[in-house]
């Protein structure tokens, strides 16, 4: 078209008289000339058409390149999330429950998503929770309603579960003898019939929608005291529901999206997934002024307790002056949910291949973790340890940034922890009160770099030798005779029930009544006096205003210590040389507080506190402080009682026997 | 009447068809520069709009990692060295109003930053507000080297580096993480499968062909182009440390496997001669450091590092290799002043020297001084009682940097050719009994020192 230049104008002067000899021509031949006309009008007009055309298709072309980029990417995001949620596209579930003596097993769609033929555990009710959407397994817990006090963690779990999913409950061996009627009603709300009359080793099976149907229900009544009863299958259909349906209308958010991503998966964390008002998951606690541990990591080391888990990191993220940043959850195992928990709250977590059996699996765990941590962040000169079942003080980080200079300037100490081992309900007063232990206590506490590096990592206890990592670090080629720093009242509360060396009778006895402190922005008072000679300066003093208690009373009534507040007494005990506990095991038991092994003791001297006053315990005459005592006073002796009775002291084999 | 209308009709369609032909030049012209942009097309058409597109990427860039106050500083190598011609003038006059666009407008593809990983929590809000500014932008994640050494750790996958894309300019931020040994190491950019390839020529980025291991630089604020932009406080040595910085990850997985086949020596000794092999190691990186010194790790520690990642418990001894033109007389001294005493001396400056400390508790740290010829790379060895001189051969090397016992040090890039030359091709089985003088692959006899020279070629403290 470029050639075509029909427009009289446009053409240069001296070419006039041909066209005008051809404008001539052209009248001459008007058809012709028609012709030609109509066929310019054309061609223009298919000029315009087609220009139209081009900027059209450019334009398009423009935008899909556009488009295909941007798609590339979502691509590659979409790659990276997809796996982990199959779309089930399927209507109807087949379910399929088992209960029996020695046998639960739990089928959903022909796959086994529970199965525990295992001899002496897994006793009591298994609940299994699955999404009413996807059909997903979103939660398995087993109640061993045999036992005390399971039937009230049953009901509380069964609380937290959102309404409309999908619940299966099955018997395994036992159930019943401590089902009490609270966790009965709630099981009949739920629709079993069967539920308020189950009895002594009855098999049953329960399949419903929480706040819904009920699917199926099978039960076997035992015969007699000594028999169980027949084992029972239920076969039964689960309708599902749309997937909008099973969520909630959360706004959409950073932080809901990961909310969201966590409810879809996993049940029983209440109402963190609740639609309305679901509790929050970043804390924003006031940060501390002059923190000086807010660079310093936090390990926590986990197992598979992500319930657990989830309390404690609430705790950890509630204390004033963390640093969610430094965090880094340490999983021991290749378990997905207490990743998820981890991810929930956007922290930063490692899977470890477990390495080793129990106690030993454990301690390589701490190994990898502590090594990791230090490798993470080789700034840092310490870091935090903290355990899955330690719920955190509010002031933990501020009694950390108060004391850890100590650690830095005293050679002689070894760690500071947060947990007083005698630090009873009845037993611990003043939160600003710091002591110097010979033992470590763990339980939330602060490790030395240099100390690791140097003395504990090259010698770490290797796989095959079966040692728990804490009574490895007490053994005296490890502690060389230093100190831990500790407070009166604990910074850190141990609510672990299940666990490698732990169980409901073990804790009651020993974790449940221990102090923990909920005061805010507590002002130590001592620090500088913690230091191993002022230590021993503030002890001489302490021991010379203390009153010394009648040793004619019995130590063990109430009686013994005075009706009065904020006074000190001190007490002398027997103890022929450093390694003689015998005495101060036989007062610690009758005073309830830790016997199972010497704990919280400084060059045979312990204090805590009894009926608000200061109590000090000497060991005569293997301390240095016996000089104290006045020569009218006979040191105490208690003896140990008779065998038997001190085998009360291992109560976890008993509690693990199967009925 | 109608030849007029016909006259004008056609003029007015002819003019319109024109009036198009312009439009539809203008757009392809507009287009095709476009396109040349996305594509990086070398094409200088239109100069002055391609110097300011990429002075205005970088503004919006500083302008969204200042909103969500992340801590970036330039390291593009092409503008530090603008920079650094001029550094006296831009150190003294940090801000006012700079005439002309002299840094930020120099043609190139990429304009790299650095970003501290702890100085920032991994946002996702950077990534919408950069969206909604309108660029694209592409990360690339891998695993994360720090947890590499452990048994069976597995962590999230971190971020290496990150690329905003905006109009035909691109921003590489380059994430640099802390490591055990005190310096800052970037990570390799490796492309996954689904990637965009052509997302930008890649192979044009100046970081991430391979790792890389840094100093934590000093930084200066400055105004240059009427931008504030962190900068390394001194481009010229940062610039020169960026050519050597190539970092090579220890062998994990093979050492993990090499201690399947030989299980590590748990017992209190070994411990502590690691313990003091460590310390010594430390101590010689200190010293000769602060002399300016480039050393790398050669026979023994070497092969600790190559094959199981830890000094090799029974050797005895730490070992170390320097560059004969690097050698400065002042190393006895600052060795005999951080409280290692000289044992021995052997050779001389022209010839097969090597010196001998005595660190604490028996351990000795040995310096081997390297020659370079045309094809090859030796260092001497020399009998005390005989006057014997040896030769021990090795392929022409480059150094490289690693981390070892929480240490950044030097190793030959080409390790596996130097430990080869060294041990053989055996060198994967321990052998606790080593004769430096037969049982090295790669030794030769060189003679015999003249006795007039003993005195001073052969010194024993």
């Amino acid at each position: 078209m470029d050639e075509w230049k029909p427009n009289p104008t446009v053409k240069p002067h001296k070419k006039r008289s041909w066209y005008l000899a051809w404008k001539y021509k052209l009248m001459n031949q008007r058809a012709l000339r028609k012709l030609c006309q109509t066929g310019a009008v054309l061609f223009l007009l298919v000029t315009v058409i087609v220009n139209i055309k081009l900027i059209l298709d450019t334009r398009r072309a423009a935008y899909e390149e556009e488009e295909e980029s941007a798609q590339d990417y979502d691509d590659e995001m979409l790659n990276v999330e997809a796996p982990r949620h199959p779309v089930n596209n399927k209507k109807v579930l087949d379910v399929e429950v088992y209960s029996s003596r020695s046998k639960v097993y739990v089928a959903v769609d022909g796959t086994t998503v529970l199965e525990d033929e295992a001899r002496e555990q897994g006793r009591g009710i298994h609940v299994i929770v699955l999404n009413q959407a996807t059909g997903h397994v979103m939660a398995k817990r087993v109640f061993d309603t045999y036992s005390p006090h399971e039937d009230e963690a049953m009901v509380l779990f069964l609380n937290m579960v959102a309404r409309g999913r999908i619940l299966i409950f099955t018997i395994k061996d036992e159930g019943s003898f401590h089902l009490k009627e609270t966790a009965k009603s709630v099981l009949k709300s739920l629709g079993s019939q069967v539920a308020p009359f189950l009895s002594w080793r009855d098999m049953w099976t329960f399949v419903g929608k929480k706040g819904g149907e009920v699917y199926g229900e099978k039960h076997a009544k035992s015969p007699a005291l000594s028999t169980w009863g027949e084992p029972v299958l239920l076969k039964t259909e689960v309708h599902l529901t749309s997937v909008e349906d099973a969520e909630c209308h959360w706004p959409d958010t950073e932080l809901n999206r990961r909310r969201r991503r966590f409810c879809s998966k996993v049940e029983g964390y209440g109402s963190v997934c609740s639609c309305k008002d679901p509790t929050p998951i970043e804390f924003n606690p006031d940060p501390l002024k002059d923190n000086k541990v807010f660079d310093v990591p936090v390990a926590v080391i986990a197992g598979n307790r992500p319930n657990y888990l989830y309390r404690m990191l609430r705790s950890l993220l509630s204390a004033q002056g963390v640093n969610p940043q430094m965090i880094t959850v340490f999983i021991d195992g290749y378990y997905e949910e207490p990743m998820d928990v981890v991810e929930l709250f956007g922290l930063s977590g490692i899977q470890h291949t477990p390495i080793s059996i129990k106690n030993a699996r454990v301690s390589q765990h701490y190994k990898a973790s502590l090594t990791a941590t230090f490798n993470l962040f080789p700034d840092a000169k310490f870091a935090v340890v903290l355990e899955e079942d330690l719920d955190i003080s509010v002031d933990f980080f501020s009694f950390l940034s108060q004391s850890i200079h100590l650690l830095e300037e005293d050679e002689s100490l070894y760690c500071i922890s947060a947990w007083n081992d005698q630090g009873y309900e009845h037993t611990a007063e003043d939160p600003s009160l710091l002591y110097r232990v010979e033992t470590m206590p763990g339980l939330g506490w602060v490790l030395q770099k240099s100390l690791y590096k140097d003395e504990l990592e090259p010698k770490w206890p290797t796989p095959e030798k079966l040692w728990d990592w804490d009574m490895w670090m007490r053994m005296p080629e490890q502690r060389k005779g230093r100190e831990c720093i500790i407070p009166d009242i604990s910074r850190s509360y141990h609510f672990g029930i299940v666990g490698l060396n732990m169980n409901g009778y073990f804790h009651e006895a020993y974790f449940k009544k221990h102090k923990f402190n909920t005061v805010p922005n507590v002002q130590l008072k001592n620090v500088e006096s913690l230091r191993k000679d002022n230590y021993e300066t503030e002890i001489h003093r302490l021991l010379g205003e203390a009153e010394v208690l009648d040793h004619s009373k019995n130590p063990c009534e109430d009686s013994f210590v005075p009706d009065t507040e904020g006074r000190v007494y001190v007490m002398f005990i027997r103890m022929e040389q450093e390694a003689d506990f015998t005495t101060w095991t036989q007062l610690a038991k009758c005073l309830h507080i830790w016997d199972l092994d010497v704990r919280g003791n400084h060059k045979g001297l312990w204090r805590l506190f009894r009926k608000k006053n200061h109590f000090l315990v000497v060991g005569v005459p293997a301390s240095p402080y016996s000089s104290k005592k006045p020569s009218s006073v006979t040191p105490i002796f208690m003896e140990p009682p008779a065998k038997e009775e001190g085998a009360v002291a291992v109560p976890a084999v008993a509690a693990a026997e199967q009925t | 009447m109608q030849k007029i209308n016909r006259n004008v009709v056609l003029a007015l369609l002819s003019l319109t068809s024109l009036i198009f032909l312009l439009f539809q030049l203008c757009y392809y012209k507009f287009y095709l520069s476009q396109k040349n942009g996305a594509a990086f097309s070398k094409v200088r058409g239109s100069q002055s709009g391609q110097e300011s597109t990429r002075w205005h990427v970088v503004r919006k860039f500083l302008g969204l990692i200042s909103s969500h106050n992340i801590p970036v500083y330039l390291i593009d190598p092409l503008i530090l060295r603008l920079v650094d011609k001029d550094i006296e003038q831009i150190r003294s006059s940090p801000d006012g109003p700079s005439p002309e666009c002299k840094y930020f407008c120099t043609p190139r593809d990429f304009t790299t930053f650095a970003l501290l990983d702890k100085t920032w929590k991994h946002e996702v809000g950077l990534f919408k507000t950069a969206e909604k500014m309108g660029f694209q932008w592409l990360k690339i994640i891998n695993k994360d080297p720090r947890l590499d050494g452990m048994d069976d750790l597995s962590g999230m996958e971190i971020p290496l580096h990150y690329i905003f894309k905006l109009a035909s300019h691109a921003i590489h931020l380059v994430v640099f993480y802390e490591r055990s040994g005190n310096f800052l190491w970037h990570g390799p950019l490796r492309l996954k499968q689904h990637m965009d390839r052509k997302f930008v020529p890649f192979r044009k980025l100046h970081f991430g062909r391979y790792p890389g291991a840094y100093e934590k630089p000093e930084l200066l604020l400055v105004s240059i182009d009427d931008l504030e932009v962190q900068i390394p406080k001194n481009p010229s040595s940062f610039l020169e440390e960026m050519s050597h910085s190539r970092f090579l990850e220890c062998r994990y997985r093979e050492a993990r496997a090499f201690f399947q086949l030989y299980p590590d020596d748990a017992s209190l000794d070994a411990v502590e001669f690691r313990k003091k092999a460590k310390s010594l190691l430390h101590l010689a990186a200190l010293t000769l450091n602060n002399l300016g010194v480039k050393f790398w790790l050669s026979s023994g520690t070497c092969l600790g590092w190559y094959r199981q990642c830890n000094v090799i418990p029974y050797s005895k001894d730490v070992d170390l290799g320097i560059f004969i033109r690097d050698y400065k007389a002042d190393i006895i001294p600052a060795f005999q002043n951080a409280g290692l005493p000289l044992k021995h001396k052997f050779g001389k400056v022209e010839d097969s020297l090597e010196l001998s400390f005595q660190g604490e508790g028996d351990v000795k740290l040995d310096i081997f001084f390297f020659y370079e010829e045309d094809d090859y790379i030796w260092n001497g060895g020399t009998q005390a009682k005989s006057g014997k001189k040896f030769k021990y051969l090795f392929p022409k090397f480059t150094l490289c940097w690693t981390e070892f016992v929480e240490l950044k040090v030097h190793v030959p890039c080409e390790t596996l050719q130097y430990v080869e030359a060294n041990y053989g091709l055996e060198w994967k089985v321990p052998v606790k009994t080593w004769d430096w003088k037969s049982s090295p692959f790669n030794v030769q006899d060189n003679g015999v020192w003249p006795i007039d020279e003993w005195d001073n070629v052969i010194q024993i403290y």
